[in-house]
């Protein structure tokens, strides 16, 4: 399809397509926010690039196509593959990876579409309106119906996620407005016949859509607007995506922000990442920084038991905080920690090992409190618990967990603190406890082997750490089972989750914790002036989750089974610094017990790996889980809305579909069957308008009142020369060219005279 | 072929200025008398004494340079009065041959419901068949050879009304009808001095003539056209109001009429237009319509009308 050169208003046009192509872009903003969509500068260009070639009226239409076509091409190696552009192994995985992803769609296995399949259909899509723009802009001069949808598109997105189209609104707008009065514009050029006006002329045309656009827009921003007007009618979603300290690891459904939440009753969905800061913390080195732990899971996310013991104490020293064995070793620690941003953080984190929090300030009626069943620890002001910003600061002895002493505890034993940290739901499918004891058939038997060894296996077996594309389960689905057999992806709430209830179901009990990891060490902060390199900084991101596993005369030992993760615990293994200098280089580094925790690389190996799978995630991917799984009745509807949308804009411009068929039939072929059908074709198409060749009336008769009726003169030429065809014999075929101009004419004169 | 038309178009319209000196506001009539002309047929003039039916035949004599005749249609005319006769020369001691005015190129046969059907017949007769016969003796008569009768619809007291069949010989039947108020003020202001038809001057000759009626005759006919004349003459037969449909040879000088009418605009094949607006001339004369209708009141041009709008045209090939 190209711009024709008979038509006097090329320039028109082209402003008209350029507005359109800034409609387009509209769509594409939102979806960097809305969606894991990255990199969408890609899109743009690619936008760009069809709209330039489409404009190009000289090029062949199988030229263009071709340019297209490379142009896709290009960026889909951009994005994806690392190897030359002309090196063609790359085009070799990608068939391969269409092939993967067609027998998906067959099979109907949306979840295993990739991220370069995606991107494939999006920019192939991005293709196709550049043409469907093209005919509604320039062809058909409608533009009403595609900005009509750019506003519901902009304003939806507004109501209901995370993006903000406070900007984008007067854009479009603006763009909307001009491109109405340009089309208008042309269509009343077209109508009379007219060429473009002089400048003069042009500028009395110009100057009130210039007004009307500016006065309108700086009215609209300067006016004052209502509040809204009915509660938001997801608030959920809404409330999701705004709160920085959000559900967090928590109940997601949609969009998350990383942080700490207090609800984890249903679990899963991807989050993004929120890199403001919850605390600093002087300690010299990374450590767990323990908030609570859960105990009874519900087969999509953890609660708590209700016999909680309290131990209050106005003081803050508290020894029973950790109830070690005598066999633990201790090491003193302190350290003193000032909040930033707590958000909906009111409890004290702590390290392991702490015996006595004290506040850096007075505070009348101050008393701490701590939870000996879930680790809660609080500080209540006026029996309310209460983070002081002034920030506490902690003192106690660090453990030691020597694994010998470990190992020596059998699996199962009869000693359990509490039955909940023995519960299983009823509802748990089997073959996560089968899958349990396939990991530990080989394992000595004792309780820390085999804890172990649950630990590894999620790396062991390639499980993938992931925070976007994460499946929430539905009703009737498990959330270990999900994870463990289906998605075999996901972030630490999986992999901790995952590995009590496998423990559990080995009767070793076993209990979910959560709160922050160490954070990195924060040389840029004026919190605490003098404690220098010793200080970290844990933000939203440091959210995290894992695994206690309680030891017969030891007490609570965390685990870390979430890939990509260290364990921040120390752990004594009984050997002497000559056993381990003489055990060579790399027993020492893969040995998982001899683990001194490096603060510089913990988290910002996860957070590395976060910003990979960002970038590996391509279209939406996250958005399409959450729709498929949890908004069902939602993605129905808008299938709904898509198809019955698709069907009465196809219904609606059917006549231009078919008009515009026929005249690709009559540029190509120059047979008098075809000339002589598009004539035909033009009587049926005038019948509709209810101009019927009467019985009885000639071709002339006709003509000359549809002549009368358009203003024009195509018709009769048209007639003349279809006469000589039908009542003198001539060959059409010399007159080709010209039938196709008049024809031409006619049927953009009938097609634009119909509104 | 094309091109000949074109050179020949010049030539009628040059007619086309000479007759509308003498008849002012008369574009139709003299235009059907042209079709008819150059489709080699004849006319019937049907209209009151007075309105310039004699001037049109005048006129066009003249500008073709043709050789006019009159024979005034009375009661008591002769056959012979009309073919010729045979005159004993007692010199030359044989009979001669007098021609009558039938052996003129253009023949103004006035008041033809006047005479009796004999006369009438021999007349007739001779239109249809271009020859003669006069005390055995066949002659060829002139070529070209146009009849123009007129006949008055007012006095019907001791005419002859033409039969059915009589008027079928003619191509065309036309009424004249009076001219405009405007149309007759210019007419006074032209006969101040003298009559416009002294000042006419030939403008087409006898060969150029005859050139253009088999220009004519050979003009493209397509199957559709073809196939509508017979769809439009064979409806008449059809028709309810009409006791006697038009004859086959209707049919033939519906094409003939439709040919020369594209002829003269200039066009070398017949388009249904051209048969559409020839059809109510060439059939009107030749229909009986039923003594229902005409006691309702309808005239044959009003039921060809109706049914010229209810015949299909064909709009494609074949």
């Amino acid at each position: 399809m190209r711009l024709k050169e008979q038509d006097h208003h090329y320039f028109i046009n082209i402003l008209l397509y350029v507005g359109s192509m800034l409609l387009l872009m509209e769509w594409i903003y939102p979806l960097d926010q809305v969606t894991d969509t990255g990199q969408t500068y890609a899109f743009f260009t690619y936008v760009l690039l069809c709209f330039m070639i489409t404009s190009m009226h000289k090029l062949p239409t199988w030229l263009a196509s071709a340019f297209k076509f490379l142009g896709l091409m290009f960026l889909v190696h951009y994005l994806f593959y690392e190897t030359r552009f002309f090196s063609f192994e790359w085009i070799q995985s990608l068939l391969i990876d269409l092939q993967m992803n067609l027998s998906a769609i067959v099979s109907q296995n949306w979840m295993n579409l990739t991220p370069v399949f995606r991107t494939l259909l999006f920019l192939i899509l991005l293709w196709m309106m550049s043409y469907l723009l093209y005919y509604w802009f320039v062809v058909a001069k409608r533009p009403f119906a595609f900005i009509l949808f750019t506003f519901i598109y902009i304003t939806v997105l507004d109501t209901f996620t995370v993006y903000d189209s406070e900007v984008a609104i007067v854009r479009v707008f603006v763009i909307s407005l001009a491109i109405l009065g340009l089309a208008n514009l042309n269509r009343v050029l077209s109508r009379e016949q007219l060429k473009l006006p002089h400048a003069r002329t042009m500028f009395k045309w110009v100057s009130p859509i210039v007004f009307v656009i500016l006065f309108s827009a700086v009215m609209g921003y300067a006016a004052p607007k209502l509040e809204p007007q009915w509660p938001d009618p997801v608030p959920f979603l809404q409330g999701a995506a705004e709160n920085g300290f959000g559900n967090g690891n928590g109940s997601g459904v949609g969009v998350n922000r990383v942080g700490y939440g207090e609800n984890d009753e249903r679990l899963g969905g991807g989050f993004i990442m929120d890199n403001s800061t919850v605390f600093y913390a002087t300690t010299n080195t990374s450590q767990y920084w323990k908030v609570e732990t859960k105990d009874i899971y519900t087969g999509h996310g953890w609660v708590n038991s209700d016999n909680d013991q309290m131990i209050s104490q106005p003081n803050g020293s508290i020894p029973d905080m950790s109830q070690y064995g005598d066999v633990v070793e201790r090491v003193d620690i302190s350290s003193e920690l000032r909040f930033v941003e707590p958000g909906n953080l009111n409890k004290i984190p702590y390290l392991y090992g702490t015996e006595n929090i004290s506040a850096n300030e007075v505070v009348d009626d101050l008393n701490y409190r701590f939870n000996l069943d879930n680790g809660v620890l609080e500080s209540l002001v006026d029996h309310e618990a209460t983070l002081l910003d002034s920030g506490y600061e902690i003192a106690g002895r660090k453990p030691d967990f020597p694994i010998n002493s470990m190992k020596e505890v059998p699996s199962s034993s009869e000693e359990v603190p509490k039955e909940t940290y023995l519960q299983l739901p009823e509802s748990l499918p089997d073959r996560v406890g089968e899958l349990a004891e396939d990991i530990i058939a080989d394992v000595d038997d004792n309780r820390y082997d085999q804890a172990k060894a649950i630990e590894e296996y999620f790396s062991d077996e390639g499980f993938v750490y992931e925070t976007s594309d994460v499946a929430v389960p539905s009703d009737d689905e498990d959330y270990v089972d999900q994870f463990l057999f289906d998605t075999q992806r996901g972030y630490c709430d999986n992999f901790s989750t995952a590995m009590v209830v496998m423990l559990r179901s080995l009767d070793i009990p076993a209990r979910w914790a959560k709160g922050f990891t160490g954070g990195d060490r924060a040389y840029n902060q004026d919190v605490f002036p003098d404690a220098g390199a010793n200080v970290y900084e844990i933000q939203n991101n440091n959210a995290h989750s894992w695994v206690e596993v309680y030891f017969d005369d030891i007490g609570w030992v965390p685990f870390e089974p979430t890939v990509g993760f260290q364990n921040q615990a120390d752990f004594a293994t009984g050997e002497s610094i000559e056993d381990i200098l003489d055990r060579n280089e790399e027993d020492y580094l893969e040995a998982p017990d001899a683990n001194v925790p490096d603060e510089e690389s913990n988290d910002s190996q996860s957070n590395d790996e976060e910003t990979e799978d960002d970038e590996v995630a391509g279209t939406g991917s996250n958005f399409w889980t959450n729709l498929s799984n949890q908004m069902t009745w939602f993605n129905w509807l808008i299938v709904t809305v898509i198809v019955g949308l698709s069907i009465w804009l196809i219904n609606s411009y059917r006549d231009q579909i078919i008009a515009h068929l026929k005249k690709q039939k009559l540029k190509r072929k120059h047979d008098a069957d075809t000339i002589s059908g598009s004539y035909q074709y033009i009587l049926k198409l005038l019948a509709k308008e209810g101009y019927v060749l009467q019985e009885g009336q000639t071709l002339r008769e006709f003509a000359d009142d549809i002549d009368r009726f358009l203003g024009s003169r195509e018709m009769s030429k048209l007639t003349n020369i279809y006469e000589r065809f039908v009542y003198r014999g001539e060959d059409l075929e010399t007159k080709h060219d010209e039938v196709y101009g008049l024809w031409n004419q006619l049927i953009q004169r009938l097609l634009s005279n119909r509104t | 072929m094309t091109q000949q038309i074109t050179n020949h178009q010049t030539k009628i319209n040059l007619l086309f200025d000479n007759m509308e000196k003498v008849m002012v506001g008369k574009r139709e009539a003299i235009e059907l008398t042209i079709v008819a002309l150059l489709a080699q047929g004849h006319v019937l003039l049907e209209d009151v004494p007075g309105v310039g039916k004699t001037m049109l035949v005048r006129a066009l004599a003249r500008s073709v340079d043709l050789d006019f005749k009159r024979v005034q249609f009375t009661p008591d005319l002769l056959p012979s009065d009309v073919t010729g006769v045979s005159v004993y020369n007692q010199k030359e001691m044989n009979f001669e041959f007098r021609p009558g005015p039938i052996m003129g190129n253009i023949v103004l046969a006035d008041e033809i419901n006047r005479t009796s059907p004999k006369t009438q017949s021999a007349l007739l007769e001779s239109m249809e068949e271009s020859h003669i016969t006069v005390d055995g003796v066949t002659m060829e008569l002139k070529n070209p050879f146009f009849v123009m009768a007129t006949q008055n619809p007012i006095e019907y007291e001791g005419t002859y009304p033409l039969p059915e069949a009589q008027l079928d010989r003619f191509l065309i039947k036309l009424n004249m009808g009076y001219p405009a108020k405007q149309e007759e003020m210019m007419m006074l202001d032209r006969t101040v001095n003298e009559h416009p038809i002294d000042s006419i001057t030939p403008v087409m000759t006898r060969e150029e003539l005859i050139e253009q009626q088999q220009l004519t005759q050979n003009l493209y006919v397509s199957e559709s056209v073809k196939k509508y004349i017979v769809e439009l003459v064979s409806n008449t037969r059809k028709n309810p109001l009409i006791e006697l449909g038009a004859s086959p040879r209707a049919s033939i000088a519906l094409m003939k009429a439709a040919q020369a009418y594209a002829f003269i605009q200039e066009r070398d094949y017949v388009i249904p237009d051209d048969v559409k607006y020839m059809a109510p001339h060439v059939l009107s004369h030749r229909l009986l319509l039923t003594s229902e209708a005409k006691f309702e009141g309808k005239t044959p041009k009003y039921v060809l009308d109706d049914l010229i709008k209810k015949t299909m045209i064909p709009i494609d090939r074949g």
